[in-house]
């Protein structure tokens, strides 16, 4: 059911294709003086939901290589910036896209905070801003459509499927290739993610971040936040048995208090009467 | 804080379950109200809360839905080409665009223009051959071979040549510096074009007026060194046909850089083929940082050399790292052959910019010393224009009589890609050549001279369709380039040749005087050191698909 | 008696630091126009690595912490009935409701999108632990408004008071559970941060980490306002009643140090505090100023000493905001790549909100009976 891409990073020549097809498709602005979409100094921004990223390394400590690195959401199967997002501005649709909806978001930012990819970005430079992320072109996946990147792809880098099939079909290209690196990206990482990757270069030399965590990460907080309610009741519980157990215990006190100094003055009750009634009516003082 | 709780559980047992409500009413009056309002707000609250918490927890997807929440995700709000717009995983055939790099010095890309139409993919890989004939991953380099082919196939202008024309305006603006130019065989029957004469017009007198007004201090011609090229290039073929040098036939030429290139990355054995001859625009490049330095006594570092060319893989010929004869031979190595390479495109550009009223510019004519030019040199810009040229030449030293038959060699003209001749020359028996434009129609001689099947001697090749009159630095009068436009300009040049009163290279006297005054004879030492080249193996930036015949795909 | 109280003009005295503190606000309200007309990067170093920066750190982190005195004095006296501390009761709970305000206008300068800020309340993100941030923000503020308005209809709008004052034991008991809660989900809201917020900070119980501190911080800011406003206001409270106040922070955080390092010792990260990178270096300085140097203090001689007890309450509170902003700072820099510095006009925007609370604190103590019952 959920859709996703399998991207081959071995077949990339970094002709951002992908990136021009993103900008037409979604209407965003060029934005190149400030973050190119492609290039070595590639970065994701408020228009650039997708840019092709060139890495120069080199492969075995000798030879230069060079690879190109098409970047965007990588779609988490668990998305952690749906689970921060205390508007829903964020939702994961059936298709597996996660999408994201203007008029909800209050522009909280803890999406971006949240996101271990680092994908969200928001529009700094207007007074009516919005967050930013590529939405898997949600628009054309609704109508069975792959996204526009992967449709433009002059070098099928890109492949649209299902996830599972796609999966699998990374996982026999890497098992009889000893080229690639036994490794395919958001296999696992952050629980899984819509958009997988398999390259012949280790992730962690083109710009993937191999230490996110494994686990999905709304795991994190949901767990915390289905006891609030119950913690919340509970300590309203406490508070209130609280508040008349030491009530009833200080009028006690006070009477005990009063029975023994009335005891004690029980003559010269006219001086003294005032004082311990006083404390006894608090905040009665108008 | 914890002690006082023990306190209090101590008073708690003295005292009964309910007592302390007794204890307040019975304590003053307003002090019992609070506490019962408090007790009951407080029961209506804990239920509240209870139901709430109750709902989000049990539920976990609640969605409070008042018609408040956004229902339109972002995205989408620009549209695609119909081509993609497709359900699914179907194949687009005409998709995506090519590669390239930011510093390749002869095409660059506005991406803002690009409208993903395909049609780069299409004339890289399908004519040029170049995109989708190597095999991925990439190595440390994006295969180009900078013909420029894409640049009239694009069909927003998105891709163009690298602009260039600040530099030609800041070198005519230093005082320091003596500006020589010299254009190409095929300029001159395009340049027209984009001041709106029709296409094939010879524009050369006024193409000579039109760069004398931007300012340029002399002005050669690339004809003439074409001639220079015919003698160097066709005594090296004769040399390979009598075996006085031991370097294999057939001879392959090598004035095309787009071929040259090609030829590196993906025929890299073939090299010792390519004639070593340089091209016209290399040629002369040394002969003015040389021979017309030395004339006119001008210092060489001071002499800014700009070609006018058809061509955007001149500007990365002139690049080379080699291409510094003049330099090694003025004993400064950073002395460039040529110092600029302007496209037609950009040489209208800046006729138009400057404000030139181009079409009723009185003609004028080239500088002399290095400008004189035979027939055979002015047809270098059509397909099979080399091989004609330099068959005369050869023709008239091989059999030491002019080539009267072989003044119109018919075989080797026209626009298909491959053309075949057998000429019978005297004192050699037949001799076997080819003429390739359009790299695609390339592979199939390249593979028969690999494997030892080709029995050519002498083969041309031109990247572009049609040879340098449809190079990738003319102006876009079709998009894509139509064979019409080819013909004109081709037939153009033909007239040119025909008009002329000198048919044959080695009978220039321009020629002449130079071999005469200065470079003694064609292959001598000097020659050698000026007008010879080497080339480069490309190969080990990309791995070339392995073609199975290359001749099927036509 | 009633008509003379309801005729008595409201009075503001007007002294050089007032002036001082009215400017710093007035050039703090000239920067937010500039931020709500131009966005937020006309004067914030805010950007896609640092979506959040001072605004949040301080602002909002270190703001509701540092207001956290009012529900833990709450707690004290309204629930616990602890009439020792009855006399600081309504200054802590006023700084704390003047607090919440200034958290809230940090947050609508910081949220981009403020004309949506009401979005939450009908577009429900449940999963999102802000979620639970927000709404017990917003209602933990409401009932901190409700309680005031018990003060506030003592002098005006008088026909209202009963119902505060009988409503106000509910107010407390919600006004303490909810604040305890949203305390704690303010460091919630980094659990996702795993494997990016640096380990020192990064805890799987971060959120009871946060609540501790902001328990302990309650006492410590009111030990220093106690002794600022006092000399101000011509008002001491007893120093008995500080030191006890101080001790019971101190106990806390006497708990929270123990569970910190336990936590530490138990996710294999205390060896790395022998280091020398400046994680190393942050976190000792928020143990050492923020932990060891009160609690010295509090459980010594030291404590009878007014003075020492105002160092007690200044360290104690640094070392809650160096806390909150090493968690959004200084943890995530080596995640980020980068390091975010402050412009100066963000700094004045937080400067600037302080002077303006300080300044409807000092007219609130002037007006209404706050400082003694």
């Amino acid at each position: 059911m959920s859709k996703g891409v399998l991207v081959n990073l071995t077949k990339c020549i970094g002709c951002g294709g992908c990136t021009v097809a993103c900008k037409m498709y979604n209407d965003n602005k060029w934005v190149d003086d400030r973050s190119p979409s492609s290039g070595e100094n590639a970065q994701l921004a408020d228009e650039n939901w997708t840019v092709v990223k060139q890495f120069k390394l080199f492969k075995n400590d000798d030879t230069q290589v060079w690879r190109f690195v098409k970047h965007q959401c990588l779609h988490c199967q668990s998305p952690s910036c749906v689970s921060a997002c205390f508007a829903r501005a964020f939702q994961k649709t059936d298709e597996g896209a996660v999408v994201y909806f203007p008029d909800n978001c209050v522009g909280c930012r803890y999406c971006m905070i949240a996101c271990p990819f680092k994908v969200p970005k928001f529009e700094w430079q207007t007074p009516i801003p919005v967050v930013t992320k590529c939405v898997m072109c949600y628009g054309r996946l609704k109508d069975g459509k792959s996204p526009a990147c992967v449709s433009v792809c002059p070098e099928g880098v890109m492949k649209f499927g299902e996830r599972e099939s796609l999966l699998r079909e990374a996982k026999e290209t890497i098992a009889n290739d000893s080229r690639y690196v036994k490794h395919i990206y958001g296999e696992e990482e952050a629980g899984g993610t819509s958009w997988i990757y398999i390259s012949d270069v280790p992730f962690e030399k083109i710009g993937f971040n191999t230490n996110v965590v494994k686990k999905p990460l709304p795991s994190y907080t949901s767990f915390y936040m289905k006891c609030t309610p119950i913690f919340g009741a509970i300590w309203v519980i406490i508070l209130t048995a609280f508040y008349f157990i030491t009530k009833r215990r200080n009028t006690i006190k006070k009477q005990s208090a009063e029975l023994s100094y009335k005891k004690t003055t029980e003559n010269n009750s006219d001086q003294n009467q005032n004082l311990p009634e006083n404390k006894i009516v608090d905040k009665k003082i108008e | 804080m914890v002690f006082e709780l023990g306190e209090e559980n101590s008073d708690l047992s003295g005292a009964g379950g309910c007592e302390p409500c007794q204890v307040d009413e019975s304590e003053g009056d307003s002090g019992a109200e609070s506490v019962e309002v408090s007790r009951r707000g407080f029961l209506k609250l804990a239920g509240f809360g209870a139901a709430v918490g109750a709902t989000v927890g049990v539920s976990g997807g609640c969605d409070a839905d008042l018609g408040l929440v956004a229902k339109n995700p972002s995205g989408g709000g620009g549209w695609l080409p119909d081509q993609y717009n497709a359900s699914g995983n179907f194949p687009v055939q005409v998709r995506g665009r090519v590669p390239i790099d930011p510093t390749n010095p002869s095409i660059k890309r506005d991406d803002q223009k690009c409208i993903l139409c395909g049609q780069c993919v299409e004339v890289c890989s399908k004519v040029e051959t170049v995109m989708h004939n190597y095999e991925l991953p990439l190595i440390d380099d994006i295969p180009c071979v900078c013909c420029g082919q894409c640049t009239l196939w694009c069909p927003t202008g998105a891709i163009s040549e690298v602009d260039d024309t600040h530099l030609l305006m800041r070198a005519i603006e230093d005082p320091n510096l003596h500006v020589v130019i010299q254009t190409a065989p095929s300029t001159r029957v395009a340049l027209g074009e984009e001041f709106g004469l029709p296409v094939g017009t010879n524009v050369e007198g006024c193409q000579v007026a039109a760069l004398n007004r931007i300012g340029v201090d002399k002005i050669f011609d690339t004809n003439f060194s074409a001639d220079l090229t015919i003698m160097e290039e066709g005594t090296e073929l004769v040399k390979r046909i009598t075996g006085e040098i031991k370097t294999p036939l057939p001879q392959l030429t090598s004035c095309c850089p787009g071929w040259v290139k090609f030829c590196e990355y993906f025929y890299p054995d073939l090299i010792p083929h390519l004639s070593s001859a340089k091209s016209p625009m290399t040629m002369l490049g040394a002969m003015i940082k040389t021979y017309y330095a030395e004339k006119s006594n001008i210092d060489p570092k001071k002499i800014f050399s700009v070609a006018i060319m058809p061509c955007t893989a001149k500007k990365f010929e002139a690049i080379r790292p080699e291409m510094n004869h003049s330099g090694i031979k003025n004993g400064d190595p950073t002395i460039r052959d040529i110092d600029l390479v302007l496209t037609t495109r950009e040489l209208a550009k800046l006729i138009k910019r400057v404000g030139l009223d181009f079409v009723n510019l009185p003609p004028m004519k080239y500088d002399s010393l290095l400008s004189e030019y035979s027939g055979a040199g002015a047809i270098f810009g059509v397909t099979g224009g080399v091989m004609e040229a330099a068959v005369r030449t050869a023709y008239h030293l091989l059999a030491g009589e002019p080539p009267k038959s072989l003044l119109n060699l018919e075989p080797v003209r026209g626009l298909a890609g491959v053309k075949e001749a057998k000429l019978n020359i005297p004192n050699v028996g037949d001799v076997k050549i080819a003429v390739v434009s359009g790299l695609h129609n390339s592979h199939k001689i390249l593979e028969r001279i690999r494997n030892g099947s080709g029995d050519w001697h002498f083969v041309e090749f031109m990247a572009c369709p049609g040879g340098c009159i449809s190079g990738g630095g003319q102006p876009r009068s079709a998009v894509p380039p139509s064979d019409a436009v080819r013909s004109a300009r081709i037939n153009s040049l033909y007239s040119a040749d025909e008009k002329s009163t000198i048919r044959l290279s080695h009978e220039n006297h321009e020629i002449k005087t130079i071999y005469k005054d200065y470079l003694g004879k064609p292959n001598g030492e000097l020659p050698h050191e000026l007008l010879h080249t080497h080339y480069t193996d490309r190969s080990k930036h990309l791995t070339a698909k392995i073609k199975k015949t290359g001749s099927e795909e036509k | 008696m009633e008509s003379e109280v309801e005729n008595v003009p409201f009075r503001f005295s007007i002294t050089f630091i007032r002036v001082l503190l009215f400017l710093l606000a007035l050039f703090a309200f000239g920067v937010v126009a500039v931020r709500f007309l131009f966005g937020l990067s006309a004067v914030t170093n805010l950007n896609d690595d640092w979506p959040w920066g001072l605004w949040i750190g301080f602002d909002v982190m270190c703001g509701v912490a540092l207001a956290g005195g009012g529900y833990g004095t709450a707690l004290l006296v309204h629930v616990f009935h602890i009439e020792r501390f009855r006399p600081i009761a309504r200054g802590a709970m006023l700084t704390s409701l003047i607090g919440y305000l200034l958290v809230m206008a940090g947050l609508f300068l910081d949220i981009g999108r403020w004309w949506n800020f009401w979005r939450p309340f009908v577009s429900w993100g449940h999963d999102s632990v802000l979620f639970e941030v927000f709404w017990c923000i917003s209602a933990y503020t409401i009932i901190q408004v409700l309680e005031f308005c018990e003060i506030i209809t003592e002098r005006i709008f008088r026909a209202f008071h009963k119902i505060f004052v009988a409503i106000f034991p509910v107010l407390v008991i919600v006004g303490v559970a909810v604040p305890m809660m949203h305390q704690a989900s303010l460091g919630g809201l980094y659990l996702l941060m795993d494997g990016r917020l640096h380990p020192f900070w990064w805890s799987p119980i971060i959120f009871v980490f946060f609540l501790l501190s902001s328990f302990y911080v309650g006492p410590a800011m009111i030990v220093l306002e106690s002794a600022v406003g006092g000399k101000i206001l011509q008002h001491a409270v007893s120093i008995d009643v500080l030191k006890r106040l101080a001790r019971i922070g101190g106990v806390v955080m006497l708990i929270y140090l123990i569970l910190r390092a336990t936590d530490l010792i138990l996710r294999n990260e205390i060896g790395n505090l022998l280091g020398d990178s400046y994680e190393v270096f942050a976190f000792r300085a928020e143990v050492v100023i923020g932990l060891i140097i009160p609690i010295f203090i509090v459980f010594s001689p030291l404590s009878n000493n007014r003075a020492w007890l105002i160092v007690y309450g200044l360290c104690a509170s640094l070392g809650v905001f160096l806390n909150r902003l090493n968690v959004v700072v200084t943890g995530m820099a080596r995640e980020m790549g980068s390091f975010y510095y402050p412009t100066i006009y963000e700094i004045a925007v937080s400067v600037g909100l302080v002077a303006a609370g300080i300044l409807v604190y000092m007219f609130i103590c002037e007006n209404f009976k706050i400082v003694e019952e």
